[in-house]
């Protein structure tokens, strides 16, 4: 069974159409990049896989379940903005991941906080942009979810640090999981994608292995990317 | 789950109610102390009488502020926590839409029962003060006077009437609570469907649907209130007949807040389960 599915969606906001009839399946046990130019529809997929909007048409399925309380216990999502309460620390953060997911990993939790020397009385009105992009990242990555969902997940972090968290992603990557990473950083995720879809204007136009981009195009699939959206 | 959520929420409000209620508390003494001082004439300094004076005034402010920052924070829990950026954990949590908006029903209530309990107390504490009362000699009156108040009830029947009268009372506040904060959680989740002006439909909401319950609420109470005549009103044969139509009354008054109630909240559920949409 397919770990996310969308049947010919569809997403309208008022008159733009954010998505437009995009069906696609992404199996178990993959790494896949959705990526595509700002406006593309990559954040609008992400989030009606979680719920947060209803498709105007179509399905999307997770596990094969509508968006629903089960399928939030086995997705983690990282959304594209700083979304957790400025007023708590790190430790009262994650109380409130194990109190509310059972797969909650802490030590993995405390081990990537000490690494990324954060402490745990940290309050996130207190930390910088890229430390907050972080600390969130850190919080999602710690479950030991089936399906991780991570918008823009490296776009406000320095070089370093975004090693470091590619590291992670693949270090705590359970291999029966799926990870789908939106961005237009190409570069930098490129190493560890299995997969990619291409997004452009709300339409999948492409969806295969990186080995098939390499192989069939002689680039590397940054390369091929800005072939594809150049302006 | 809920029990989860109403510890996140308690939290989250309890870091702004607590410090007001106490603060509150201080003023109260602090008035209080003024007060019998300002009374008592302890001093003609009149830079010392005027920040007694302040003092009074302070308090008074302070209890209208207590107030209004229940009503401010049982609003914008609602919008920051469910309907902003936080919106994107509260609803990826596995939890049910019902259980987010009850967590945030329950606390509001919790915490404009326990605003009133304090403003009553420290309002009372204020006003025996400035009576010039002694608190002893009030209790003995209060409990003599209470002895007669009892014996009268229990000879003249009334014990039946009054449990009616004020469980009706306890009732008809609290869905009457319960309605505004509904009020308030329906306008915004309503207004918030759309994709611009969310804040400006939702006032627009909050007063389409004022209209439409006052005028759903009066036919309700008319219908109500006119099997009730004016006789067994005014001219009440006794007081525990008085008591009991004051008691149908107010069952009629808890029945369309019932309904206003049930209605706000499925509004409510729905939009956030079918209309959620965050920016």
């Amino acid at each position: 069974m397919a770990i996310l599915e969308c049947s010919m969606l569809t997403k309208r906001f008022g008159s733009t159409t954010a998505l437009d009839d995009v069906s696609l399946r992404i199996e178990p046990g993959h790494i896949v990049g959705l990526l595509g130019p700002n406006g593309s529809g990559k954040t609008t997929m992400l989030k009606l896989a979680n719920g947060l909007l209803t498709p105007n048409s179509g399905e999307i399925r997770i596990a094969g379940m509508e968006p629903c309380r089960e399928t939030r216990r086995i997705v983690s999502y990282l959304p594209d903005r700083p979304y957790l309460a400025d007023w708590m620390n790190v430790r009262q953060l994650l109380d409130l991941f194990e109190d509310f997911y059972t797969d909650f990993d802490r030590p993995r939790a405390l081990e990537m906080l000490e690494k990324l020397h954060i402490s745990e009385e940290m309050r996130i009105r207190e930390m910088s942009k890229g430390t907050r992009e972080k600390a969130q990242l850190i919080l999602v990555m710690s479950r030991r979810a089936k399906l991780y969902l991570l918008d823009e997940p490296i776009g406000g972090v320095d070089p370093a640090t975004r090693d470091y968290i590619l590291e992670t992603i693949i270090r705590n990557y359970n291999p029966e999981a799926s990870v789908v990473i939106s961005t237009h950083l190409i570069a930098d995720v490129e190493p560890v994608l299995d997969e990619v879809v291409f997004i452009s204007n709300g339409r999948v136009f492409l969806h295969k292995t990186t080995d098939e981009i390499r192989e069939e195009s002689g680039k590397s699939v940054d390369q091929y990317f800005r072939e594809v959206f150049r302006c | 789950m809920l029990g989860k959520l109403l510890k996140q929420e308690f939290r989250a409000t309890g870091r702004i109610m607590l410090p007001v209620l106490g603060a509150l508390i201080v003023l109260a003494f602090l008035a209080s102390l003024s007060g019998s001082g300002l009374i008592n004439g302890v001093t003609d300094v009149p830079v010392l009488r005027f920040l007694m004076g302040m003092i009074e005034f302070l308090f008074g402010i302070g209890v209208v502020a207590a107030g209004v920052v229940t009503v401010v924070i049982m609003i914008s829990r609602f919008y920051r926590n469910l309907l902003q950026d936080e919106g994107y954990l509260m609803f990826t949590l596995p939890v049910s839409v019902h259980e987010l908006v009850w967590s945030k029903l329950i606390v509001a209530l919790v915490w404009f029962l326990v605003t009133g309990i304090v403003i009553f107390l420290v309002m009372g504490l204020l006003g025996l003060v400035l009576s010039r009362t002694n608190l002893v000699d009030l209790m003995a009156e209060f409990s003599s006077d209470w002895e007669e108040i009892w014996s009268q009830i229990v000879s003249e029947g009334l014990l039946a009437s009054f449990r009616k009268f004020f469980l009706a009372g306890a009732v008809c506040t609290l869905l009457g609570t319960v309605c505004t904060c509904l009020h308030f959680y329906a306008a915004m989740a309503m207004g918030h469907m759309f994709n611009k002006h969310k804040i400006l439909l939702s006032i627009v909401f909050f007063v389409l649907i004022s209209i439409a319950f006052s005028l759903m609420t009066t036919s309700l109470n008319m219908a109500g209130f006119s099997q009730i005549s004016e006789n067994e009103f005014l001219y009440a044969e006794s007081m525990a007949l008085l008591f009991n139509t004051l008691s149908r009354m107010l069952w009629w008054l808890t029945l369309s807040e019932l309904v206003q109630a049930a209605v706000l909240y499925l509004a409510t559920v729905l939009c956030l389960k079918r209309g959620l949409n965050l920016a």
